[in-house]
């Protein structure tokens, strides 16, 4: 427990490094950045309850900034998080035992653009749409369109191994990323070599991936960009047959069409997420397709693929109603479209190969809907990050209504997301796909890693052995 | 109509982020407080016993821009400013809001304008169209009014002018003064009745909004259905576009940057017009800042130059560093708010200011 003194004193410190219009310990700002984009801390505060706060909240200016910060934290072994926009949707930036949350919105400069390379170097900071909009100015993107770019910084991209609407295509963030700067536990600046394929070497870059700040704090990222596609082109199918649409999927992804998009939707989502956010009424499950790039060569490959889709017994619902949804893709995640409190809802999504990801989803479905019951939980999915091996399932449970206590309401949240984890990695899935670890499954991390677990809590002790790094996030403890 | 239940918005944005990326605010103090989902939040917590109305609280709930930006890019269409507005004004209510609010109520309620212990100019005559002043025109860059009157006249637009030195009731709004905001609109309504307009031109994209959406939304006044409201500059584009209006060029080769003003975003179909009409008087064109158009920034200005003034400064910085990025070297717009802030600060970023309407004015043939 820190006591006042201390904290004072931690305070001289950390004002003499990013100066005191820099730090905050205000109650308001305490409550603000007790919460991110994860339901448990949104539900506590809803219920009218403190959740875990930090102890200040720092935004230094520069990566030396950062480095003096970590050193203090050392000295005083207290926690440091990382924070970006605070879109993570799985707790991993919550204060859980107080500290310094360092937010990096002012390392937001975009350092090189570079045409001929088609890189771009930007600090970690950036928020993701501002730094989409500067590359789109020079006809370039970073095809990395997550559904929080709005908020998102590109640090936040890669943490947590980020994905985004065309990574079927395009890739994850952590595909995009040439290279980084990364400060470590201990204040050291390093910077991971300049390219990320060669034979140089252990590819330690990608233990910062998916790192979530437990082995430091990504300050600056090198990241390869694509030119502004010629054409983008979307069109809409529908499916009497859930598995006959994951079987069109699977060809097409394995015929190496290379689709930038296909959105599959289960009968439940179409019938509620596809009906009350694009008005389209179907029964069945609707698939969007799309593919971008050189307007002869994008045509090509969606006539391929509509030939499968056809074979397989798929309705060609046209070009419009594909457009329709790119357009309005990210409809769903504004309020009141949203799944938003009072009801309790999780993404419990996976990943797993495509001989497996049925038997997957009809398990999690049958399991959660089941157990359940008496919650009347709903069981909602859609098929959206597709591999050339498999795919993800982007689930999710509702429940509309939960206990009112914040206890029960969590205790039962945590059994229903036990249930969906298990059940993943029962069927051959992870944990998690795109979304991290963060809080709420880091007690699922041993079941994953299993009897590599001791490896990756060894390379923790030996770059963290103070402990400080965003504690008990991605299933490291204090 | 007025929006009913408004603060209840704040429950949606308490935990939504998809607006943050634009909030200029945000931008500037990187503080996740002072964000849409911040002031949400916030108030959604007074509302749920967690927090408490005081200094602190208090200083954040009016440091918001009320610039409209949120709303703007929101599918939803979410009224958070509104929200925020009538936050203010329980605050207000509560006597707890800053000192300068209540100060500025005085004034507002005496002399209609928070600039000069002068009352408003009577309105007088009438006839097809009517001009509204507003407080910012008046005390704050009278050129502007002027070069906009020559311009109107090009055209053989003479209007009457109404709410001379009288602010619109926008900054009272804002401020969470509703009845001192209410009397200030009827009181402009009364004098554009009088007029017998039919056409009512305002100056910038602020009084537009407040006009046509602030006036209905937050103080529940229709205005009368009769009167269409068209800001001056899309007026003066038309005009040009028909052919009633003619420039010669200028011969000035200084790199030049348009700021959008302060509000452009609330209104997003009059960005073309400004440009339209540099183009057909500067030898090159503009070059464009990055914060621009549909996503233009605030400038400093509204009820946060009272309010909180560092921020408003920051906001101010933020656009001038925006143009200097630019390698542009003057900076031209038309709100007279937005100019008077813009030229306070431009010789630090090595920029010098110029009125848009000035600027036509000056090149009329």
């Amino acid at each position: 427990m820190r006591g006042g003194l201390q904290i004072e004193m931690i305070r001289s410190e950390l004002e003499e490094i990013v100066g005191p219009h820099f730090i905050t310990s205000d109650e308001a700002d305490k409550l603000v950045y007790s919460t991110d984009w994860s339901w448990m801390p949104q539900m506590w505060l809803d219920r009218g309850e403190w959740p875990a706060i930090p102890d200040f909240i720092v935004h230094p200016g520069s990566v030396e900034e950062v480095s003096a910060i970590l050193k203090v934290a050392n000295t005083y072994r207290i926690p440091v998080i990382p924070w970006g926009g605070g879109s993570g949707t799985q707790g991993g930036a919550l204060p859980t035992y107080g500290g310094i949350i360092v937010d990096l919105k002012r390392l937001n400069k975009i350092i090189e653009i570079n045409e001929q390379a088609l890189t771009v170097t930007a600090q970690a900071g950036i928020n993701g749409t501002q730094l989409e909009w500067a590359l789109n100015e020079k006809g370039l993107t970073l095809p990395n369109y997550q559904a929080s770019s709005n908020c998102a910084t590109l640090g936040g991209y890669l943490a947590p191994r980020g994905s985004g609407t065309i990574s079927t295509k395009y890739g994850k963030a952590e595909d995009m990323v040439m290279s980084m700067q990364v400060v470590l536990p201990d204040g050291t600046i390093i910077r991971t070599p300049p390219v990320p394929r060669h034979a140089s070497g252990p590819d330690f870059m990608r233990l910062f991936l998916g790192s979530e700040g437990v082995f430091g704090i990504i300050t600056e990222a090198t990241m390869q960009v694509d030119y502004l596609p010629e054409v983008r082109l979307l069109r809409a199918m529908l499916f009497d047959s859930l598995s006959n649409a994951l079987e069109a999927g699977r060809r097409i992804m394995t015929r190496r069409l290379e689709p930038m998009v296909i959105r599959l939707y289960d009968p439940a989502s179409t019938k509620t997420l596809v009906k009350e956010v694009l008005g389209l009424d179907f029964d069945g499950s609707y698939v969007v397709l799309g593919f971008d790039g050189d307007k002869d060569i994008a045509a090509l490959q969606e006539q391929k693929a509509m030939e499968i889709c056809l074979e397989l017994g798929g309705r060609d619902l046209g070009r419009e109603r594909g457009e329709k949804w790119w357009n309005h893709r990210y409809d769903f995640y504004y309020p009141p479209l949203s799944l938003k409190l009072p009801w309790m809802y999780g993404t419990v999504e996976t990943v797993t190969t495509f001989d497996k990801i049925e038997a997957l989803y009809w398990a999690k479905k049958k399991a959660i809907e089941e157990t359940y019951a008496d919650w009347n939980v709903r069981y909602i999915a859609h098929f959206s990050h597709w591999f050339h091996w498999g795919v993800m399932v982007y689930d999710r449970f509702i429940i509309e209504e939960p206990p009112q206590d914040a206890r029960e309401a969590i205790r039962l949240h945590n059994r229903v997301w036990a249930t969906a984890v298990q059940k993943s990695v029962e069927y051959g899935g992870m944990i998690n796909e795109h979304h991290g670890v963060g809080l709420k499954l880091a007690r699922f991390t041993r079941l994953q890693y299993g009897t590599a677990w001791p490896l990756l809590e060894a390379i923790k002790k030996a770059i963290d052995p103070n402990g400080i790094m965003n504690p008990g996030k991605v299933g490291f403890g204090v | 109509m007025q929006i009913q239940n408004v603060i209840a918005t704040t429950d949606f944005c308490r935990y939504c982020l998809m607006c943050r990326h634009v909030c200029p605010v945000g931008h500037v103090t990187r503080l996740e407080t002072l964000t849409p989902h911040g002031w949400g939040l916030t108030v959604a917590s007074v509302k749920r016993g967690l927090l408490e109305w005081n200094p602190e609280t208090v200083e954040v709930m009016y440091s918001c821009a009320d610039c409209g930006t949120c709303r703007s890019f929101c599918v939803t269409d979410q009224p958070l400013p509104e929200a925020i507005a009538a936050v203010r004004a329980e605050i207000v209510q509560k006597k707890l809001a800053p000192p300068v609010v209540y100060e500025l109520d005085e004034a507002l309620k005496q002399w209609g304008n928070p600039y000069q212990k002068q009352a408003p100019q009577a309105a007088q005559g009438n006839g097809e169209t009517a001009l509204f002043v507003g407080d910012d025109a008046q005390y704050l860059w009278p050129s502007a009014l002027e070069a906009a009157l020559k311009l109107l006249e090009a055209v053989g637009v003479r209007p009457v002018l109404i709410g001379i030195g009288r602010n619109s009731g926008y900054l009272a709004s804002s401020l969470g003064l509703p009845e001192t905001a209410v009397a200030l609109a009827k009181a402009n309504l009364q004098e554009l009745q009088a007029s017998g307009a039919s056409r009512l031109l305002v100056l910038t994209p602020g009084d537009f909004f407040t006009f046509t959406q602030l006036y209905d939304e937050r103080l529940g006044i229709e205005r009368p259905q009769n009167v269409a409201v068209q800001e001056v500059i899309p007026f003066l584009a038309e005009q040009l576009e028909a052919g009633h209006l003619k420039f010669k060029r200028s011969s000035e080769s200084i790199p030049y940057t348009y700021l959008d003003p302060t509000h452009t975003v609330r209104v997003k179909t009059r960005v073309d017009a400004p440009r339209k009409l540099l183009s057909a008087v500067m030898p090159e064109p503009g070059r464009e800042v990055f914060w621009r158009e549909v996503r233009a920034h605030a400038c400093g200005d509204t009820a946060l130059q009272f309010t909180n003034p560092p921020i408003s400064r920051h906001l101010t910085y933020a656009r001038l560093g925006d143009a200097a990025e630019t390698g542009a070297r003057k900076v031209i717009t038309e709100d007279a708010g937005c100019l008077n802030q813009l030229s306070q600060h431009a010789p630090t970023f090595g920029l010098e200011v110029q009125g848009l309407y000035e600027l036509l004015a000056g090149h009329l043939i």
